[in-house]
């Protein structure tokens, strides 16, 4: 049977973040009950079409999956596994805000078979914490934790945030240990990316937030870099980083080109060489329209998302697979551009790969254009 | 109306730019008849969209106009339209060259400016009959009384009874027609000699081909004549002739000597019409050509390519169209390293060659990189031969080179008295030499200086009008060639040169203009992943260097929940804007770029 991961977007928030242009949509909570019915609507409605697959991993992501009643999670994994079977060792991440957790919630997010929590804990640094908007404490990330081990969760993700206007080095370092203090197996860590129409983007145009520039933004990166790698947690992609073994398996499918079912508004999908979204806003999906933006990928759209996305790993492109999947070896045309990439320190090939340098990956639009086009 | 030459009246009107030239001809137009008041468009003459947007007449045209004067007999009046700019003198001067008489607009408030002298002593030349008119009255800040003076004193035409009108609230227009017909002289051609017509305009017509605007010096011209081109040669068969209407034409039987109108001969390529050249009968000569033609040599130049090298078959089917209504516009085929596959074009002017470029991009769609401008150098070898230079990269090298010789032109500037030191230190910085210095009437200054065509070019208009709040105004005319010290200078991007940078300047300006240039590429070429060094050079010798830093950071953090549409759209984008960058060696360099050599500070 072939692989089918899920991922079930929870547009709702507590509050939107200043730096936040997912789609969430604070004071919604009259509607979790409908959403969930489309919701499960839609899941009903591929039974048919994509049958014959097993679910290999699901991921929650939101929005604040963790702040609507555990229920809807329960109710929601309980018709999953009616539709498709789950593989045994199924990957079952939700992810969530350290403020919104309780051992309550824990205990049935257990029950219902997830087995992974991602929490957004950004910062550590309650001052910057207020300034990006978050609902939570640097003391809660610990208690939340603390309490998730306590149900019974060891595969822990934490979400942390660089290049925040105002942070210095001193301050992500702190951050960087006390995650780790905490012994979680994965860590994320984001470049902030100041959005058009946040309130953030509205800070930085008025001045009152300044963000650091490109080789400060740089610095800190490869601070985390060396500060995850010493406490055994490496860098398997751009910014995720995990103890062996610990590494999301959810986020692998994306970066492979995995097939994945998008589930709820504004999630995006990849199935049978076809990418499709459903509506970006909670009112867009709850009025029905679904799959949305048909794209039928071509060999080209295939290779130039095989390039830009396997870059983004620590693996790398596989060339083999490459030249099966496209009937030429991916050097060809590209010699001159592979060369000067390589003379540059930006990529090397070994074992059959292409990867991006730890440099390289500074600059991996960059790097990645370079490549897109091979020469007749 | 038969014909009697004495009931013909030929005339232009001359002005100083936003005098009320325009207006005042569509007032005209209204007056007589030949246009409703409904069918009025502002600027009837003024056809060209890009005419009316930027005020001025690009291409000269004729109407004509029948007329009841107070005497009780009908006139026949042909208003002859020129051109504003002083690109266009030559067109300018062949309109004048087909009329007996020109109305001289001069502005109420505004009195004399530097093209109201330039126009009137082309008129005199012309041997024309300037008649004054005062135009805007009905500004507040209007004083008829002082610019009659001003025009006695410094023109020394009698301004006596001149008319005072506002074109634009039609205020004594009738006090002009009748003025015309008192004032300027019938044309007093012989009928019988053998037919001489000035082309003073031609245009494209998708029906009738390529027209020739005429004046009838002598003889006469019908449909089925054979006729020749004197200074071109060739011959054509008439297919028709007529007099022009404002929006159209009006076919007549034949046109006589000291009539103005049309004549299309089923000609396919302008290039076989030329201003200035004298249309005769292939059976029935004339001895002599009519005098004063000239080829018209373009004095500007500059490479015009396709921001999309798609677009090459696109750019040369408009320039093709462009140029069969301008027979000033020239285009040869060139190719450049960094460019790919474009023209070399040759414009009469800066303004012409704006013009040429806005219309190809407005009307054609197309998407343009241009080179800066280059004059036409004169180049004596060590081995004698002397080549003429048009565009930087092909000058021979260097030990070849006996000596250089750039144009030159007679520069005029008037300016308010205030406005003098400022002038000076310009003309100065541009290699300017002094000549004369002229106190004339209202507090102005007129200036006098030699200086190299390819400073003016460079620049000059921009700091002119920066220096002088926009008070001066400026006037030139090609005098010919001077000896000077030039040198190539050279643009070095990851150390290869862009042949499309290079310039040619004077030895004195190489150093600043290197450094300026190369600063200017530091900012218009975005980061790469290698640091590119910018360099400016003479010969192999460096003399300014820059640096793009290499960049350090281009990374979308997040693909969020397998949502990749985003890093696609803008690896899209990038991959869009690659497209649009010249590559030069390694070094992508966007179109912008190569305008940046043409901007001082």
């Amino acid at each position: 049977m072939k692989p089918l991961s899920l991922y079930i977007h929870v547009p709702f928030c507590r509050s939107k973040c200043a730096y936040c242009d997912f789609a969430s949509f604070p004071g919604r909570e009259g509607e979790w009950g409908r959403y969930f019915e489309a919701l499960w609507g839609e899941m009903e409605g591929w039974r048919d079409e994509l049958s014959d697959r097993e679910v290999a991993t699901v991921f929650f992501g939101g929005g604040t999956p963790t702040l609507v009643d555990a229920g809807y999670i329960e109710e929601t994994l309980a018709r999953a596994r009616r539709i498709w079977p789950f593989a045994p060792d199924a990957e079952i991440t939700l992810e969530g805000n350290p403020g919104t957790l309780t051992p309550q919630k824990l205990a049935v997010y257990g029950r219902a078979g997830v087995n992974r929590l991602s929490m957004g804990a950004q910062s550590f640094d309650d001052g910057l914490l207020q300034s990006l908007g978050r609902i939570h404490t640097a003391a809660q990330i610990g208690e939340a934790v603390r309490m998730a081990r306590g149900a019974g969760f060891s595969n822990i993700n934490l979400d942390l945030m660089y290049a925040l206007p105002g942070q210095t080095m001193a301050q992500w370092r702190d951050t960087l240990e006390a995650a780790l203090g905490l012994g979680v197996p994965h860590i994320s860590a984001y470049s902030l990316i100041v959005e058009e129409g946040t309130p953030m983007a509205a800070r930085v145009a008025r001045g009152e937030a300044v963000v650091p520039d490109d080789d400060a933004v740089n610095a800190l990166q490869r601070e985390a870099v060396s500060r995850l790698a010493a406490a055994g947690l490496a860098r398997y992609e751009i910014s995720n980083y995990a103890r062996p073994g610990f590494e999301c398996r959810h986020n692998l499918v994306y970066w492979n080109r995995g097939d994945y079912l998008g589930l709820g508004c504004a999630a995006h999908s990849l199935v049978d060489g076809t990418r499709f979204s459903n509506p970006a806003t909670l009112d867009g999906y709850l009025s029905g329209a679904r799959r949305l933006d048909q794209q039928r990928l071509t060999a080209a759209d295939a290779m130039e998302e095989t390039l830009m996305l396997s870059t983004r790993t620590t693996r790398g492109l596989d060339l083999a697979a490459w030249s099966a999947a496209f009937g030429a070896p991916f050097e060809r045309g590209r010699e001159a551009a592979l060369a000067k990439l390589a003379a540059g320190g930006f990529i090397e090939i070994s074992d059959g790969f292409l990867r991006l340098t730890p440099r390289g990956m500074q600059v991996q639009d960059a790097v990645v254009l370079e490549l897109m086009e091979a020469d007749e | 109306m038969s014909y009697d030459q004495s009931r013909i009246r030929n005339f232009c009107i001359i002005a100083h730019i936003d005098h009320g030239k325009s207006t005042l001809a569509d007032r005209i137009l209204e007056r007589t008849g030949v246009m409703k008041q409904r069918d009025m468009t502002d600027q009837v003459l003024d056809s060209m969209e890009l005419e009316r947007e930027r005020g001025i007449t690009i291409k000269s045209k004729a109407v004509r106009m029948p007329y009841v004067a107070k005497d009780g007999k009908e006139y026949i009046l042909n208003l002859i339209d020129t051109p504003g700019h002083v690109d266009f003198t030559y067109e300018v001067s062949r309109a004048l060259a087909a009329c007996e008489g020109a109305i001289l607009v001069v502005d109420a408030s505004q009195g004399i400016e530097a093209q109201t002298l330039a126009n009137v002593y082309m008129a005199l030349e012309h041997d024309l009959e300037i008649l004054p008119v005062i135009n805007k009255i009905d500004l507040p800040s209007a004083q008829p009384e002082v610019v009659k003076q001003e025009i006695e004193d410094e023109i020394g035409l009698d301004c006596e009874g001149c008319p005072l009108v506002s074109a634009k609230q039609g205020i004594g227009i009738d006090d002009v027609l009748e003025d015309i017909v008192k004032n300027v002289p019938a044309p007093a051609d012989d009928a019988d000699a053998p037919l001489q017509a000035l082309i003073f305009d031609s245009y494209y017509d998708n029906y009738r081909g390529a027209i020739s605007s005429v004046r009838l010096k002598a003889g006469s011209v019908k449909v089925g004549d054979r006729i020749r081109m004197m200074a071109g040669n060739r011959e054509f068969e008439v297919t028709e002739v007529g007099a022009y209407l404002p929006l159209g034409y009006s076919p007549k039987d034949s046109l006589n000597a000291g009539e103005v109108g049309y004549i299309a001969a089923s000609i396919k390529d302008i290039a076989d019409i030329r201003v200035g050249d004298t249309i005769t009968l292939a059976d029935n000569p004339a001895a002599e050509p009519l005098p004063g033609y000239k080829p018209v040599l373009p004095m500007v130049y500059c490479g015009i390519y396709p921001a999309d090298g798609a677009d090459y078959e696109s750019l040369r089917d408009a320039l093709e169209k462009l140029r069969l209504n301008d027979a000033a516009l020239s285009y040869e085929p060139e190719t450049s390293v960094a460019l790919g596959y474009g023209f070399r074009c040759g414009f009469l002017g800066l303004l012409h060659m704006e013009i040429i470029q806005e219309r190809l991009e407005r009307e054609f769609d197309l998407d343009l990189v241009t080179t800066a401008p280059s004059v036409v150098y004169k180049v004596v070898k060590t081995d004698g031969e002397t080549v003429f230079i048009d565009n930087p990269t092909n000058l021979p090298p260097v030990q070849e080179i006996d000596w250089m010789e750039e144009p030159m032109v007679d520069a005029q500037v008037i300016t308010p008295q205030d406005y003098v030191g400022a002038i000076m230190e310009l003309c100065q910085d541009k290699r300017g030499t002094f000549k004369d210095m002229k106190y004339i009437e209202g507090g102005r200054v007129l200036l006098k200086y030699d200086m190299p065509l390819n400073e003016v070019i460079y620049d000059f208009f921009d700091q002119l009008k920066s220096r002088t709040r926009g008070y001066a105004s400026f006037d030139y005319e090609l005098k010919g060639y001077a000896r000077s010290d030039l040198v190539k200078l050279d643009m070095l991007l990851n150390g290869e040169q862009c042949d499309a940078l290079s310039i040619i300047v004077h030895k004195d300006r190489a150093y600043p203009r290197g450094r300026s240039i190369a600063e200017k590429l530091k900012d218009a070429i975005p980061r790469q992943l290698f640091e590119i060094p910018i360099q400016a050079a003479i010969g192999g010798k460096v003399i300014a260097r820059e640096t793009v830093k290499a960049l350090r950071k281009d990374v979308l953090a997040k693909c969020y929940g397998g949502d990749i549409s985003r890093k696609k759209k803008l690896l899209e984008k990038q991959k869009e804007g690659k497209k649009r960058m010249r590559q030069v060696g390694s070094v992508a360099v966007p179109s912008e770029a190569f305008m940046a050599v043409l901007k001082m500070d």
